[in-house]
């Protein structure tokens, strides 16, 4: 059973319709706990878009090999190989990008996206669509990551990306972890008031 | 039973496959790993002795690596150094075995390469050749002796110690009376936020400048921090310029080492450390230069 999608709508589906935060709400862990800043939801969402395509197209492109009954651990061997091998590229190549987001990584394998959508897409769609929709995937959990960021930054600490832009600290309870629920509550209401004012449109014309 | 054998099968094939490709990355990634945190371990140890990135390193400074050793054979323990040789031939190197009691034991020629002596691997080799079959070695630790025009500048000492969790790295720079010219903290497990503080400024220069008779008495005192010396330690940041820092510092030169908050035991844990590592290193020290000039070794330190 393929996807009737085009690759450009499986994108946009992973960054709108099917927001890993703000739609599945899946991976909240990370949304809560890491996204502090702008710079911090960034480098983990590159590190999440990776892991995400390369798993995505390693399940899809042996997803007949795979016996039903050992889904998960497959994929969850497959999560941690990805991370691992990543985590190794990055601390040798990119030894400043690794000082800072060195401890994310490792905490990828964790993440309900990343089975999530090995189960409910890969296992059943080609490479092509796999590889799209991971990029899609990884794109909204980066867009996401950075949007909580931007408000817990600005509000928090008065910065965005580490430049000083108000001058003073709002509210620092933004930079604690339970501000994190707020922020991802606001941003769902947010989007499901996209939705309802696009569906009302749509009923209109 | 035979589902069992399928899923057994391949949950075998997908480990293997897992396997196999995070060694590949491994052996591809291992030697690029093993050169950043040469370089890296290289700048600090310059940025310690004052030589940072806008003030290059003038070309007569010259570093020496001492590799310390236990020996092990017959007649107990033993210690030994691995010292360079003076002179063109780079390449040579000699063991020069102590006893406990700092009675000079002997002086063996190792064979050895200047590339390979930072390797454990091919270094260890090459000692327990020149020693013959009855002794056996275990590698303890590094001294770096920093040489400006041959004459002695400061010595860099990688160390590690105990911590609140696991062990805590860093590399100390001591000048030629032992006073302490700098602490980095390379590798540590502290707790984030509280001893992992350690790392900042504000803790880790509190050693700077410590001589080392106030070393040998330094404790841990757990009162806040004065403002003039939170702002003269992180001089960056607030824009002192090096005469203030320099007074400041002076007046803090005898006090206790200012614990953090939160992280008493951490900072207990790196004033012990510190000051085991330079207290050892100044008897060991002693012995060897004792033993150098007796023996007449021409060391190029």
């Amino acid at each position: 059973m393929a996807t009737d999608k085009s690759n450009l709508q499986l994108v946009v589906n992973g960054i709108l319709n099917e927001n890993p935060i703000f739609r599945l709400v899946l991976s909240m862990c990370p949304a809560v706990g890491i996204s502090t800043t702008v710079m911090n939801g960034f480098m983990l969402g590159v590190a999440v878009l990776f892991v995400q395509v390369f798993s995505s197209c390693t399940i899809a492109v042996f997803k007949n090999k795979i016996h039903p009954r050992i889904r998960i651990p497959t994929y969850t061997l497959t999560i941690a190989t990805w991370v691992t091998v990543i985590d190794l590229v990055l601390a040798a190549y990119l030894p400043e990008a690794y000082a800072k987001m060195g401890i994310f990584i490792k905490l990828i394998v964790a993440f309900a996206i990343i089975t999530m959508r090995l189960e409910m897409f890969a296992c059943k769609e080609s490479v092509n669509a796999s590889f799209w929709d991971g990029i899609g995937m990884g794109l909204g959990f980066m867009v996401g990551m950075m949007a909580i960021g931007f408000i817990r930054e600005l509000l928090g600490l008065g910065t965005i990306l580490g430049y000083d832009i108000l001058g003073f600290k709002p509210l620092l309870f933004f930079v604690l972890p339970f501000a994190g629920f707020f922020c991802v509550g606001l941003m769902m209401a947010f989007f499901n008031w996209i939705e309802i004012v696009y569906k009302r449109s749509k009923q209109r014309a | 039973m035979k589902d069992i054998m399928t899923i057994v099968f391949r949950l075998t094939v997908s480990c293997l496959l897992a396997g196999l490709v995070m060694g590949t990355a491994f052996i591809f990634t291992s030697k690029a790993k093993k050169h950043n945190e040469h370089v890296n371990e290289q700048k600090v140890m310059f940025s310690l002795l004052g030589y940072t990135a806008d003030q290059a390193k003038p070309a007569s400074l010259a570093l020496h690596e001492v590799y310390r050793y236990v020996v092990t054979d017959q007649q107990g323990l033993s210690v030994g150094y691995l010292v360079p040789m003076a002179g063109e031939d780079k390449a040579a190197y000699t063991f020069v075995a102590i006893g406990l009691d700092g009675a000079y034991l002997g002086s063996y020629p190792v064979a050895l390469a200047q590339e390979e002596v930072s390797e454990l691997g091919p270094r260890d080799q090459a000692i327990a050749a020149a020693l013959g079959p009855e002794k056996t070695i275990r590698y303890a630790d590094e001294t770096i002796v920093v040489t400006n025009n041959g004459k002695r500048q400061a010595y860099l000492l990688p160390g590690e110690f105990p911590g609140f969790k696991t062990f805590i790295k860093v590399i100390m720079a001591v000048d030629q009376s032992f006073t302490v010219i700098g602490l980095e903290i390379m590798e540590h497990e502290e707790d984030p936020g509280l001893g992992g503080e350690i790392v900042q400024n504000y803790f880790k220069n509190q050693f700077k400048g410590k001589s080392f008779t106030a070393l040998k008495k330094l404790g841990v005192a757990k009162v806040p921090l004065p403002d003039d010396y939170l702002k003269a330690l992180d001089a960056d940041k607030y824009g002192l310029t090096a005469a203030d820092v320099a007074a400041v510092q002076e007046l803090y030169q005898d006090k206790d080492i200012y614990a953090l908050t939160g992280a008493t035991i951490s900072s207990r844990s790196v004033t012990n450390g510190v000051k085991g590592i330079v207290k050892k290193f100044a008897y060991r020290v002693s012995i060897l230069d004792k033993v150098l000039a007796e023996q007449q070794i021409a060391v190029p330190f």
